[in-house]
């Protein structure tokens, strides 16, 4: 019955499409709050081609279950920017077209971002291949130090230091803070920019295999007091306790000293916000080693689409030297090894530390990482809630780590 | 359902003539049901009996959807809170909307215009309310923390949605200021078909007010209210957009609702089978309450 209905409906869509033009329409959807990158490069192929690609975003705490349930309803797009960790998920359930042949013969397949590459692959097949390269790191008001006797100049390295200068930013007045970050429901935030601060100093929070939780260590005990301390010390602002992430880039004001961001946000400032000056570092770890979280998107292909070859052209734009100068401009680091120096060629130097972190970042690799860690009603979402602005410490940890132990034992 | 029992005097034939032109009065009313309530359930009841991803081939599992809830403790958890949830706003409702009826009731200078604008946050949408209290509730760009604050009530604007206590006083006064408008026109037309005779009468007797309103008032209205307390009891069990949208069942997932959870399986888990073994024990639970309601209902009818 609703099979059919199914059919129904995507033979009359079909019939509307093929009554159209001979240039392809090209449907996309892209998660919300990942920066202008992508929505620039649609703008630039869109201008010099004849098909077409039309961009939807969609908030990016919704985008797995909207693809899915579109996916169940015959009304999915006929590609996606998806986020590299679901990869896996969606091509294990047979819902992405096969592109090992296509990827494998392009030129410079070798030189693609390994890690996204490796998201992308299941079963030795080949179902996702790099859009953005995203890492977390960790940026700086040089205003706001200078102005707080601070010298603007000098990366903080260690989270002493952080809480030092958030201090003495906060002393600034009313509305500066020394310290952001959104934590109030915000997993897919805080895995981004809170545990390299356990990944750098040797912690995760998942065994390597992903079939334990290891959540309870002295590193994470360690970073949570961190962030606790400057939550009671008045330096961040009230409303980071119940952020969902619709305030990540909070250090846009210009009224946050300090916040970790993801390399994207290089190019937000820089483009959008030209007044705030600000720096960029890695983001240390609880014992000063840096860390960072090697993420981005995938770029994947509802199985079944009739407009394959008009998404593989956009694609191949995508990689070619203007598409990814185009990406890089606006924040998305190379995908292309081979061409990163020339992309980057003349652009901000701040963008050269989002592609340093990429060489101590680390990429969680788990099929449950909605369930874990993304959804707002996940265990890790509601650990950091309650660990940092909670009064039962201990109860965040053992209950966080038990309902994640209970979550990777049901799902096989 | 058809009217069968009631004792009318009418020939065999007749009566069997109009049961015919009955049921096809209520022919479209009954094929909406069947295509719009029955099927979904029925669909709904073979799926729970299925491990069913969201993305995938099913796989039939018997009864083990519902085994698993007796184990689920979000699942207890989720109930116990809408439980919760219900009673509260349920009494907050009544409790508001009772008084705003009785002193609409009666004629007085711009009574119509009190009407209005006590029935106006009815016809926003529940999703729509949500987000304008959201942005009420901010702590740095809202309303009512900035607002306290520059009256000097507070020291620091307060993050109303950071905790449970603020969160969930901030989510019952939404549904208040949302719902009580509609309760009010519902006992409205209760108070209104108490003849007026009677309270004439009452009053020649030498009842007060108060007396009046014990005594007569309230039994006469018995099931104007009970109808006003059944719909609010249903509607609450069924609560989801506020939380949603509100807080994402946070602080600390301390509010997540029965149908919340449910979404959550379904669409975030991706268990559609457990999904709709939960939606099917959730009918049973609304069934059973209903019908205690209306038992309940019924048995005051008989000694009034």
């Amino acid at each position: 019955m609703i099979k059919r209905l199914i059919a129904a409906t995507s033979i009359a869509t079909l019939c509307l499409v093929s009554g159209a033009a001979a240039a392809e329409k090209v449907e996309m959807w892209v998660r919300s709050g990942i920066g202008d990158a992508f929505k620039k490069v649609v703008e630039a192929y869109n201008a010099n081609h004849e098909n077409q690609v039309v961009a939807t975003e969609v908030p990016f705490s919704e985008l797995v279950q909207k693809y899915a349930t579109a996916i169940a309803g015959g009304q999915a797009p006929d590609a996606l920017s998806m986020d590299l960790i679901y990869n896996p998920a969606f091509a294990a359930a047979g819902q992405l077209e096969d592109l090992t042949d296509w990827a494998k013969a392009l030129p410079y397949f070798n030189s693609l971002s390994p890690s996204h590459v490796r998201l992308g692959t299941y079963q030795d097949r080949i179902y996702g291949l790099p859009l953005s390269v995203e890492t977390s790191v960790f940026a700086w008001n040089k205003d706001l130090y200078k102005k707080a006797g601070l010298d603007p100049e000098k990366a903080p390295a260690t989270w002493d230091e952080i809480t030092a200068n958030a201090e003495k930013i906060r002393a600034l007045g009313e509305d500066t803070y020394g310290f952001y970050f959104s934590g109030g429901g915000c997993g897919g935030c805080m895995i981004f920019t809170f545990t390299p601060l356990v990944w750098g100093a040797g912690a995760d929070i998942l065994s390597a295999d992903s079939k334990a939780a290891t959540l309870d260590t002295p590193q994470m005990r360690k970073a949570v007091d961190i962030y606790r301390n400057m939550v009671k010390k008045d330096l961040v602002p009230a409303g980071a306790a119940s952020d969902n992430g619709a305030n990540f880039l909070t250090f846009t004001n210009g009224k946050i000293g300090q916040q970790s961001l993801g390399a994207f946000a290089i190019g937000t400032l820089v483009t959008e916000h030209p007044d705030i000056n600000f720096g960029v570092t890695l983001i240390p770890g609880v014992e000063g080693t840096p860390s960072s979280f090697a993420g981005g998107d995938n770029f994947v292909i509802t199985k079944g689409t009739k407009k394959i070859d008009a998404v593989k052209e956009f694609l191949e734009y995508v990689y070619s030297v203007d598409g990814q100068k185009v990406m890089a401009k606006y924040g998305s680091l190379p995908t292309r090894g081979d061409i990163a120096d020339k992309v980057l060629e003349g652009l901000d130097p701040r963008m050269q530390v989002g592609l340093k972190a990429i060489g101590v970042a680390k990429t969680p690799y788990t099929l449950q990482f909605n369930d874990l860690i993304n959804s707002a009603n996940g265990p890790w979402a509601s650990f950091t809630n309650a660990a940092i602005f909670g009064d039962d410490v201990d109860g965040a940890f053992s209950s966080a780590q038990s309902e994640m132990q209970s979550i990777i034992d049901s799902g096989q | 359902m058809t009217g069968s029992g009631l004792p009318r005097q009418s020939s065999p034939r007749r009566r069997r003539r109009s049961q015919w032109r009955g049921l096809a009065y209520i022919a479209p009313a009954m094929a909406l049901v069947i295509v719009f309530f029955i099927m979904p359930v029925l669909f709904t009841g073979w799926m729970s009996l299925h491990n069913w991803p969201l993305m995938g081939a099913s796989r039939w599992i018997g009864f083990n959807n519902y085994f698993r809830m007796y184990n689920d403790s979000r699942f207890i958890t989720a109930l116990n809170f809408t439980a919760y949830y219900t009673v509260i706003v349920t009494i907050a409702i009544f409790s508001v909307a009772f008084p705003l009826a009785i002193f609409v009731e009666k004629e007085r200078q711009f009574v119509s215009a009190y009407r209005t604008i006590i029935f106006l946050p009815v016809v926003v949408g529940l999703a729509t309310a949500s987000l304008l209290w959201v942005w009420l509730a901010n702590v740095d760009s809202g309303f009512i923390g900035p607002a306290l604050k520059g009256l000097d009530l507070v020291a620091k604007s307060p993050n109303l949605l950071a905790t449970f206590d603020t969160a969930f006083l901030t989510i019952v006064v939404m549904v208040v200021w949302k719902i009580a408008g509609f309760t009010m026109i519902i006992l409205l037309t209760g108070l209104q078909a108490i003849p007026a005779e009677l309270n004439e009468a009452a009053r020649i007797d030498g009842a007060g007010r108060w007396q009046r309103f014990v005594h007569l008032t309230l039994p006469l209205m018995r099931k104007t209210i009970a109808l006003a307390l059944i719909v609010s009891v249903t509607g609450s069990i069924l609560a989801f957009d506020q939380f949603y949208i509100m807080t994402a069942g946070g602080p600390q997932n301390k509010m997540i609702s029965v149908v919340y959870y449910i979404f959550n399986q379904s669409f975030v888990s991706f268990n559609l089978g457990y999904g709709a073994a939960l939606s099917i024990a959730l009918l049973a639970i609304l069934v059973a309450i209903s019908i205690v309601q209306l038992w309940l209902l019924r048995a005051g009818e008989d000694h009034p």
